[in-house]
């Protein structure tokens, strides 16, 4: 084993040295072996429209239903069509690599709560032992176009 | 005045309702003249036409029968467990403000949920006792919204695959009063599934703000979707009634809907006969069974009042109000809302055990056993009813009065059970027609009433053996409940109460009655019929309402028969 | 000292001739030294002091828990820490004082080990440079002026990096502590504080968090040994999450051994994790040399990329060879979805984030503006503050793709190329395969700069390529240092096996590594 040690050291060492191009291993593919998508395969670009975006801003809350968002999000959604082309016929969905696996059930016991010094601990605004909301259910005050680069939202 | 859904009799009272379109009351003492200067108010426009318009005309054109509604209820169990469905935090009604709270259940990031055995075990009894289909594997989903009461910006539900799907609910629809007899009526489960409660939101209007409290959120509920196959509000009603009384039989909800524990939502839609079915609106904020039965009822009537006069219904939630008696929008909750509905990655798939199939190795004990629970479901209060008919004769009304009240059915169980002898019918009435009227009259209830079956069990063979008679019985109960210590013979001996059925000393009295009240024998003899019960009525404040009021007629009615054939 | 592994250290703590509180001194010493590498979000001095001085009497009484006793560790920041300020590098969480410890924490910290402080990392461990964070980028070890390495050669070639390179002077995008004239080596991400820490000595071992190799990625470049354990071996209650489905807790040490020693202290089961196994963990016990000639080593031929240096190329067939002369079957494989995993993983990602990270409010906890018109408003309000544009486009795409009219089309068309992905793995381990050899990243570190000039999303998408497809399948998945490259940084590789079958990759692992000898830094003070 040492003498292995000793052997293959000094050849690792040889190499970074010599910094020689040097056959492969046989079992080491010489070249990338990546099945080119077919670009025919793939589905239109998607463009995000106006009443897309908005929604999905309602639903996000992340005011970003600007120009960069929605081309993040076009540049998301085209890297994902990538999958759209795969055959997946007679295949189940994989929601959890547990999913053979049964839950487990715990003892209907209290163990938890009565804390509400920790569990309020890190709220910014409280009244007494009440967390705060302002008034809900109002829709969000209308953005401008799409079309504006709002730098307002944070770039860092 | 409760409104009956049959040919003209609804008729009426529906139009009425049309025509109150500004009146937001059920109070409909006033009908007649109102409605008619209301229909004069209306046909103003175009005088010609006024002759035609009778009142009956107007309600035979507005006869119901071509309106259906369509109504599906959606209805939220809160599950008697000790602690919430996936943490640990204590569950009890009214504890102080924010102190049932765990961190998870705040959405303190890093926390897991766990689920809780109980919440199972209750979902799979109440799917069993609703002729459900369980599902061997369940699955739990996000739902996705943003509201203060919701911490973690979802709600965990199980959406796509629940814990128990297509059971049916079979309820008697019985108003006394209103319907001749109960008639059977079958509402279909879509499904049955296991979800998280919501927090809950104190509006402070002034300083435009919400004030939340956690301590509802994270408590398990069991939502049971229902096909929309009921017709109207009463149906509703019978059905949340039986519903009822099935989850506090398994004792997996208290069904307290004044504490929340039961919630009831309602979709509603009408349509014309023949025509595709409408626009459905949502109704939310029920907070009784009768409640349920107005708030439907509302609700279809001002969807038809609506398209009638030339409106569209839009699907929308609205709220039912109890002090106004009308249903008014909610908040648009939802615009177009997308609940993006997604497995949830921390719960691998849930596991029961059907038909003894074999564990896999990974559930060893912890798995819940749908066989076993089975097993151990108790008497459901549709083989109540049956065991009430089959075993005791009596009526099905009066079974459905009984299995109802689940007082007076320990009562009827704790008479007949102390003596077989018993008339079961008998029984009945005494507890339905008499103990109820004389409760109601003094303002007490069942609950809080102190006395036992012994005491009714006695004034039962009192009157079954005849020793008193029915006005004596009243009087008895009314002692009973109003805590007299004394047991019913004991007080027929001490007041001398027996019935008075000795033939002669009826015949005497009738005879004094008769001698003494000349002017109504002669009333009588001339063919006014309705003055016999002042006669007898004289007799029974004679005898003290002591004599047995059925022979006391028969030798009336034979005294005078032969007096009027003299 | 610090370059002991910890069974080293923990020898000489056992035998008197070092306390627990001197470790402690010289770990926090080099941290203070290499201040400008910025691997920490927060050195917790005192909590480790006192934790020092406690293990200090456990020594001395004899009464010592285990072999980490005493040890100095430090954990990602996106682990919660009892009333320690947990970030995860962002504005959102920048106050966030959670008020439980996470169980791995809590396992170190019943292990006897040493808290000494937070690790930087990407936001919310969405990156792999750890260069989106809001306490500024970490920077690489290697090669920025602070150590030496045992290999001479690798200083003339520093010199003729600096030569060759026009050094530009790096972006604004973060905010650097202190802009070095050098355009510095990324330590790779999200967990690169982590790799740092353990690669400086600073500590001996670090937690990391592992997604889509956010553990391994770092450890690559860092030259350390970076382990990704079974998916459900390891407790995440208290991690917070990036996508609950795929993340494991991940374990950084200098070496093979050392990670074993965190392994057996941290598996096994969690009832506050519904997410992990409840078979019994058996700790590993690697004492016995491993006969690799019984062994059979997979080569998948899909994880050649485009983008892959030849010194990765070359690496990979060194070590091939090294294995096959020692007798083992060193056989090639296909796992054909390979390609298609760092895509699945971008839909299965974003569509978790857009869940996990709607609870960030400001109500209960974290950053909140002053906006209060509505609910909406302030939500949007916080958000837009709270996280940045990497989170915030990942919110949105994610949204997309939940969407019920795209829902079938990606998220569960994701999850069924998932299942694909997972059937390679599992074809393979059913035909006799012990072991998967395969590179870690592409190519050694980036510089700064370079990585910057493309996008978070681009770039993971290369650099995760082949990391990702290892938590798809959830099986465990170590990367060991081999060998340093022309510009004298670490070049790493990948073993992965079975789940759950750590005892057999940790030991090939080791193999390995004792045969390659790989030249660590010089750390000593």
């Amino acid at each position: 084993m040492n003498r292995l040690l000793k052997h293959n050291t000094t050849l690792i060492k040889f190499w970074c040295l010599q910094g020689n191009a040097r056959l492969l291993n046989s079992k080491i593919p010489p070249i990338p072996v990546v099945k080119l998508t077919d670009e025919n395969n793939l589905p239109p670009q998607t463009k995000i429209n106006q009443e897309t975006i908005e929604l999905l801003e309602r639903l996000s809350l992340v005011d970003f239903a600007n120009k960069r968002g929605i081309e993040r999000l076009e540049d998301a959604i085209k890297f994902a069509d990538l999958i759209r082309g795969i055959d997946t016929s007679g295949v189940e969905p994989m929601i959890s690599v547990l999913e053979d696996r049964t839950l487990y059930l715990r003892d209907d016991i209290v163990t938890e709560g009565n804390c509400r010094k920790e569990v309020m601990s890190n709220a910014a605004v409280t009244e007494e032992e009440y967390f705060v909301a302002p008034q809900g259910n109002i829709p969000l005050i209308p953005r401008d176009s799409l079309l504006n680069d709002n730098k307002s939202s944070k770039q860092k | 005045m409760t409104v009956i859904y049959n040919g003209r009799k609804y008729a009426f009272a529906f139009a009425i309702t049309t025509l109150f379109t500004r009146r937001c009351s059920f109070c409909t003492t006033n009908v007649s003249t109102d409605s008619g200067n209301f229909i004069l108010r209306k046909v103003k426009p175009s005088s010609s036409q006024i002759a035609r318009y009778t009142n009956e005309a107007i309600f035979k054109n507005k006869t119901r029968s071509h309106w259906k509604a369509v109504v599906g209820l959606e209805v939220h169990a809160q599950i008697t467990s000790t602690s919430k469905l996936f943490s640990g935090a204590g569950t009890e009604f009214g504890a102080p403000v924010n102190t049932n709270v765990s961190l998870f259940d705040a959405a303190i990031p890093g926390t897991l949920p766990v689920l809780n055995r109980r919440c199972v075990e209750a979902g799979v009894l109440t799917a069993l006792a609703l002729s459900c289909r369980v599902n061997p594997v369940s699955v739990f989903d996000r739902k996705h919204y943003f509201y203060a009461d919701l911490p973690a910006g979802y709600q965990i539900t199980q959406h796509r695959l629940p814990l128990a799907q297509e059971g049916e609910l079979e309820f008697h629809v019985f108003i006394p009063d209103v319907h001749h007899k109960p008639y059977i009526k079958k509402s279909c489960i879509k499904q049955l599934q296991l979800e998280q409660d919501s927090g809950k939101l104190l509006h402070d209007e002034e300083a435009c703000r919400s004030l939340v409290d956690l301590s509802r959120a994270g408590i398990p509920l069991m939502e049971l979707v229902f096909e929309p196959d009921l017709e109207d509000g009463e149906e509703a009603a019978a059905l949340v009634k039986e519903l009822i009384l099935i989850l506090q039989c398994l004792g997996t909800c208290s069904c307290k809907m004044e504490e929340g524990a039961l919630r009831v939502d309602a979709n509603v839609s009408v349509h014309r006969e023949g025509e595709p079915l409408g626009v459905r609106s949502e109704v939310k904020n029920i907070g009784s069974i009768r409640a349920v039965a107005h708030a439907v009822k509302y609700e279809i009537d001002r969807q038809v009042r609506t398209l009638e006069s030339g409106g569209v219904v839009v699907n929308e939630t609205r709220a039912w109000d109890t002090d106004s008696r009308q249903t008014v929008p909610m908040r648009d909750k939802e615009e177009k809302q997308d609940y993006r509905y997604m497995p949830e990655p921390n719960l691998p798939p849930l596991r029961v055990l059907l038909n003894g199939q074999h564990a896999i190795p990974d559930i060893k004990k912890d798995c819940v056993n749908v066989d076993c629970l089975r097993r151990k479901l108790p008497e459901l209060p549709r083989e109540t009813r049956e065991k009430l008919i089959n075993q005791y004769g009596i009526s099905a009304e009066s079974a459905v009065i009984l299995v109802n009240e689940n007082n007076l059915l320990k009562h009827f169980y704790g008479i007949m059970g102390e003596k077989k002898s018993r008339d079961p019918k008998l029984s009945t009435n005494i507890l339905i027609m008499e103990l109820l009227t004389i409760l109601n009259k003094n303002k007490l209830s069942l609950e809080t009433s102190p006395f036992s079956s012994y005491s009714l069990g006695e004034v039962v063979d009192l009157l079954q053996s005849k020793k008193v008679n029915l006005v004596t019985a009243r009087k008895l109960l009314q002692e009973i409940v109003s805590g007299n210590p004394q047991s019913p013979s004991e007080m027929v001996e001490k007041y001398g109460w027996a019935q008075i059925t000795d033939s002669s000393e009826i015949e005497d009295v009738c005879t004094a009655v008769i001698e003494q009240n000349p002017r109504l024998v002669e009333q009588f003899c001339a063919g006014k019929t309705k003055v016999f019960n002042s006669l007898v009525g004289k007799v029974a404040k004679i005898t003290e309402n002591r004599a047995n009021m059925a022979l006391v007629v028969k030798v009336l009615r034979d005294k005078l028969s032969k007096i009027q054939n003299s | 000292m610090l370059s002991l592994s910890i069974r080293q250290i923990s020898r000489k703590l056992k035998d008197g001739a070092l306390l627990p509180s001197d470790v402690c001194a010289a770990c926090l010493y080099q941290a203070e030294k290499l201040k400008t590498l910025n691997m920490f979000v927060r050195l917790t001095k005192e909590v480790a002091e006192i934790q020092a001085k406690e293990a200090d009497s456990r020594y001395k009484n004899g009464n010592i828990r285990c072999l980490l006793d005493g040890i100095p560790v430090a954990v990602k920041d996106n682990y919660c820490t009892l009333n320690v300020e947990t970030t995860c590098s962002s504005q959102m969480l920048e106050n966030f004082k959670p008020q439980y410890n996470a169980t791995m924490v809590q396992k170190l910290q019943n292990a006897g080990a040493v808290l000494l402080g937070k690790c930087n990392m990407d936001e919310f461990a969405m990156g792999s440079g750890t260069v989106d964070s809001i306490h500024g980028p970490s920077k690489n070890i290697w090669q920025s002026g602070k150590c030496a390495t045992s290999i001479e050669h690798v200083h003339s070639v520093k010199v003729k990096c600096r030569e060759f390179y026009q050094l530009s002077p790096p972006s604004s995008k973060g905010s650097c502590s202190t802009v070095e004239e050098d355009d510095w080596f990324i330590a790779g991400g999200s967990s690169g504080g982590s790799a740092v820490a353990v690669a400086s000595g600073t500590v001996f071992a670090a937690l990391g968090s592992d997604t889509g190799g956010s553990t391994r990625n770092p450890a690559a470049y860092c030259g350390v040994v970076g382990l990704k354990p079974s998916y459900g071996l390891l407790s995440r209650h208290g991690l917070i999450p990036l996508v609950n489905s795929m993340d494991v807790p991940g374990i950084l040490t200098r070496t093979v051994d050392d990670a074993v020693t965190l392994l057996n202290v941290l598996a096994g089961y969690d009832p506050l994790d519904s997410t992990t196994i409840r078979d019994d963990f058996i700790p590993l016990d690697l004492s016995q040399d491993i006969d690799i000639s019984k062994m059979r080593i997979g080569i998948p031929q899909e994880y050649h990329c485009p983008g892959i240096s030849d010194e990765v190329l070359e690496t990979w067939s060194e070590v091939a060879d090294i294995l096959e002369k020692a007798g083992a079957e060193v056989v090639s494989v296909s796992m054909p979805h390979t390609p298609s995993s760092i895509a699945c993983y971008s839909v299965l990602n974003q569509c978790e984030v857009a869940s996990n990270m709607a609870r960030y409010d400001g109500i209960e906890f974290g950053l909140r503006t002053a906006e209060n018109r509505s609910t909406e408003e302030l939500y949007a309000s916080t958000r837009s503050q709270g996280f940045n544009e990497i989170v915030r486009g990942r919110i949105l795409a994610g949204n997309y793709f939940l969407l019920q009219r795209n829902y079938s089309q990606y998220f569960v068309q994701a999850l069924k190329v998932r299942r694909l992905i997972a059937q390679d793995f599992a074809r393979v381990w059913s035909s006799g395969i012990d072991v998967l050899l395969t590179p870690t990243t592409l190519t050694d570190a980036p510089r700064y700069s370079q990585f910057i000039s493309r996008d978070n999303r681009e770039q993971c998408a290369s650099q995760d390529y082949c990391t990702q497809p290892a938590n798809m399948a959830g099986c465990p998945a170590v990367t060991i240092p081999i060998k340093l490259s022309k510009q004298g940084l670490p070049l790493s590789l990948q073993l992965m096996s079975q789940n759950y079958r750590e005892n057999l990759l940790l030991a090939i692992a080791r193999w390995i590594e004792s045969v390659v000898d790989f030249p660590h830094l010089e750390l000593d003070i």
